[in-house]
């Protein structure tokens, strides 16, 4: 391992009181990530570096996005940079991490920027209908149409039209947590064990196996429900307590995913 | 009809039409939401398979029980869609009917899917008071 200590590290401010815990990052870089002395050394070092994180969050604040939120972000990419910074390559952490941070921060914008600018009026919209959805599909045990959803809310059919195109047009996590409920308590063990029977089956289950890996346990469960055990989106989004709306948009983005992956160019 | 560049980021207006067709004519919401996955799914398997700089095309075409979708590219050299893909399964899934279309002998060769996704059976009731909306 190169020595770090007296490495010429870029002309930043905060340098001069970061710089004395280069060789941290040289000691650390030497343990297995598994070993409690790095995992003391990582915690140390995303400690004494919080300043910077929190002087990155800063230059975003007054975009209308919560301070705090912007701490936390910054504090995700801070603890990125720690552990992805590799003290032989001859660049200085600080180098690394303020790219790592400030990217961090931007993309967390970019993620929010359309959740910020939902209006008003199209989130209540989107809450009625949701709710609307689901009542109905209890009541008649399939998803229901557009004009019933106009009879049953009151409202002109072209309204509706209008949310629901809203509920596609708007990527936002934050209409997608308006309405997600607690689950119905239904064990969806059963259900999902007869998906996965159904995935041994099928002819491309050892490209697809590793890729369903890598989801999370939600969207990988969506997925099965939909593809494998035959279940429509309404249905499904009675099992796992979520709005048929955000089901849906869960599972395009999961297939797209997918998709990519298939292919080789995620 | 509606013709986009074949490339992955035009797709969104497709699906953009094929579930707002399917809305307005009364198709239940699930059904409208598998459509749009479907569109999304058969385009993506097309955009992969065009020759560089191709326009995809895509006709809808719609009755009273059913949305008949047909996408086609002019395909590259050899492209071909796989049927034994989990590409394929989610659009079997989706939709009632998944048909390989396309003409080989064309210069380029054509390649295309047809997606025919009919109206739920429950609910005729639907149909009717469609109709006399007129749509």
């Amino acid at each position: 391992m190169t020595p770090v200590e007296g490495r010429e590290t870029r002309a930043v401010k905060e340098d001069s009181g970061y710089a004395q815990l280069a060789p941290l990052f040289a000691e650390m870089a030497e343990l297995s990530p598994g070993d409690a002395a790095h995992a003391e050394l990582r915690d140390r070092l995303v400690a004494a570096h919080l300043p910077l994180a929190h002087n990155i969050a800063r230059r975003f604040a007054h975009r209308g996005e919560p301070q705090d939120d912007l701490e936390q972000v910054a504090t995700v990419g801070l603890i990125h940079a720690v552990d992805r910074f590799e003290p032989g390559r001859g660049s200085d952490f600080l180098s690394f991490a303020i790219p790592t941070i400030t990217g961090e921060v931007r993309r967390h914008f970019r993620d929010h920027a359309w959740a910020v600018r939902v209006p008003r009026r199209l989130k209540d919209l989107h809450v009625a209908i949701g709710a609307a959805i689901s009542e109905l599909s209890q009541r008649h045990g399939r998803a229901p149409t557009a004009t019933e959803l106009a009879e049953h809310l009151g409202l002109p059919r072209e309204q509706v039209l209008e949310g629901l195109e809203a509920a596609n047009a708007y990527r936002s996590s934050s209409l997608d947590g308006l309405l997600d409920a607690s689950t119905t308590g239904i064990a969806l063990e059963d259900i999902v064990g007869e998906a996965d029977a159904e995935l041994e089956r099928v002819e491309f289950r050892t490209t697809l196996a590793p890729l369903l890996e890598q989801l999370d346990e939600r969207e990988r469960t969506i997925l099965k429900l939909r593809f494998f055990a035959g279940m429509t989106q309404s249905q499904i989004a009675q099992h796992i307590g979520l709005s048929q709306m955000h089901v849906s948009r869960l599972l395009s983005r999961t297939l797209a995913r997918l998709r990519n992956e298939l292919r080789g160019e995620g | 009809m509606v013709q986009i560049s074949a490339h992955p980021t035009e797709l969104p207006p497709l699906r953009l039409v094929a579930a707002d067709l399917a809305a307005r004519a009364d198709f239940d919401l699930d059904t409208v939401a598998d459509l749009r996955l479907a569109v999304d799914e058969a385009a993506s398997e097309l955009v992969a398979a065009a020759t560089p700089d191709a326009s995809l095309t895509c006709v809808f075409t719609l009755d009273d029980e059913r949305m008949v979708v047909t996408a086609s590219v002019p395909a590259r050299d050899g492209a071909r869609l796989r049927q034994d893909s989990f590409g394929w399964r989610v659009l079997t899934t989706l939709v009632d009917e998944v048909h390989v279309t396309g003409d080989s002998g064309a210069d380029p060769p054509q390649l295309g899917i047809s997606l025919c996704k009919r109206r739920s059976a429950l609910h005729d009731d639907v149909v009717d008071s469609a109709l006399t909306e007129g749509h």
